[in-house]
């Protein structure tokens, strides 16, 4: 395996596996030293108890780097990427470096899901930027099949200081079945309604079930927008009615439209369009508005099921 | 154009002639091009500015958003302003997710479009 940091003016993207807090802090700390001593830009996006202790580790250099919680910038994992985009851009033409850590362990199972499809289209949304990346992993912590996709996810892994390759990774374009394979089946209970052209009446049905769960009338709006988007898309691009399911459980409100039409782009609602873009605003915003979404779309159909908390922190 | 309906008028605000245009309804992808004839129509008398009040806008999607970028664009390369009104917190948020009130002005009133 080779050794040594990926040369720079190419893309990189590493998982650390830690167990102690000074698995944690040495190396991530050195990553972000080699950075700053190239005079490079770097922003870490960790919880925020992890930043604290890189900032002490990193004495007066942590003023140099910029800081983020990841459990706000990474709550719903499909707003990191365009995050971490502007921050690529921010500093076009020079070499950056980026520690996330998008994966822990009270993270709900859909989240897990989609933190680890994060991790995945990462090397396609930054494939050929110069940038080098470092996702940590708690292996104290975390479930070992969640371990195993990071090594899937990640061209490369960091133990010991040493960069070697993952025999396991998927590619650029290579999903982990969790983030591929069709979504846990809506419980028995859950509300279905199909759909032809009357949007409107999709509204409101999800307005309804949105108060009744207590969402707040902002979070009702964000919500009723988000799937009148999916929808639209229906009506737009597939050739078939659609469907819409809701259904509650203590924590959550879901909504989920499925329909006959594709969505082929897999990066689809992760980057920001340009304001006078002819298209591309509808998925992100359905992206931006959810707490969580979760997409699947094949020749068969695409499912897309929006996440609301009914507590949001 | 039941969800949705358009009313254009011609005012003046100290002596400068405007385009007002009051949207009501719901405003998603099943009446957009309702939406753009009517907006195109406007747009094609080349007026100096063109104002759209969404007071009573209770829902706009990002097909419609599109139809107003469009007059946006088309308007600015004749030389005229389009300017957004009274958008509800909703519709708000929508414009500023999508960056589109930083290419085209949102004002909490009409007066005050007319005042720029």
């Amino acid at each position: 395996m080779a050794e040594s940091a990926v040369a720079q003016g190419t893309f990189g993207h590493a998982a650390l596996f830690y167990r102690t807090e000074d698995d944690y802090v040495t190396p991530i700390a050195g990553f972000l030293r080699e950075g700053l001593e190239a005079g490079e830009p770097a922003f870490v996006a960790v919880p925020a108890a992890k930043a604290a202790l890189l900032r002490e580790a990193l004495g007066p250099d942590a003023g140099r780097v910029r800081f983020a919680d990841m459990t706000a910038m990474g709550r719903n994992p499909a707003w990191i990427i365009p995050r971490v985009r502007a921050f690529v851009d921010e500093h076009s033409g020079r070499h950056v470096r980026y520690v996330g850590e998008p994966v822990w362990e009270t993270r709900t199972a859909a989240e897990l899901r989609e933190a680890t499809k994060h991790e995945a289209l990462i090397n396609l949304a930054f494939a050929g930027a110069d940038a080098d990346i470092l996702c940590p992993y708690d292996t104290a912590r975390l479930d070992p099949a969640v371990i195993a996709q990071a090594h899937q996810t990640h061209p490369e892994l960091l133990c010991d200081g040493l960069r070697e390759a993952s025999a396991a990774y998927s590619g650029p374009l290579g999903l982990p079945s969790s983030c591929s394979s069709p979504l846990p089946c809506p419980p028995h209970d859950a509300m279905s309604f199909t759909y032809t052209t009357d949007l409107s009446e999709v509204r409101a049905l999800v307005e309804k079930h949105a108060r009744d769960a207590g969402l707040t009338d902002a979070r009702a709006a964000d919500l009723v927008l988000a799937v009148s988007e999916v929808a639209a898309n229906t009506l737009r691009h597939a050739r078939s009615p659609g469907t819409l399911s809701i259904w509650r459980d203590d924590d959550e409100i879901v909504c989920e439209i499925h329909d006959e039409g594709t969505i082929t782009d897999p990066l689809a609602g992760r980057r920001r369009p340009a304001p006078d873009a002819a298209g591309g605003h509808g998925l992100w915003l359905v992206h931006q508005l959810c707490d969580l979404v979760e997409l699947r779309s094949d020749s068969n159909g695409t499912t897309v099921r929006m996440h609301m908390a009914l507590n949001p922190l | 154009m039941d969800l949705l309906t358009a009313s254009v008028t011609a005012r003046e605000s100290a002596g400068e002639p405007y385009t007002l245009v009051e949207l009501a309804g719901e405003a998603d992808v099943t009446n957009s091009d309702s939406l753009r004839d009517v907006l195109d129509g406007e747009v094609a008398k080349q007026p100096h500015m063109m104002i759209i009040d969404l007071s009573a806008l209770r829902f706009m999607d990002s097909s419609a958003l599109h139809v107003i970028l469009r007059a946006n664009r088309v308007l600015d390369r004749q030389g005229g302003v389009l300017a957004l009104a009274r958008p509800r917190e909703a519709v708000a948020k929508m414009l500023r997710l999508t960056a589109a009130d930083q290419l085209i002005p949102v004002y909490s009133s009409v007066q005050e479009a007319t005042a720029d």
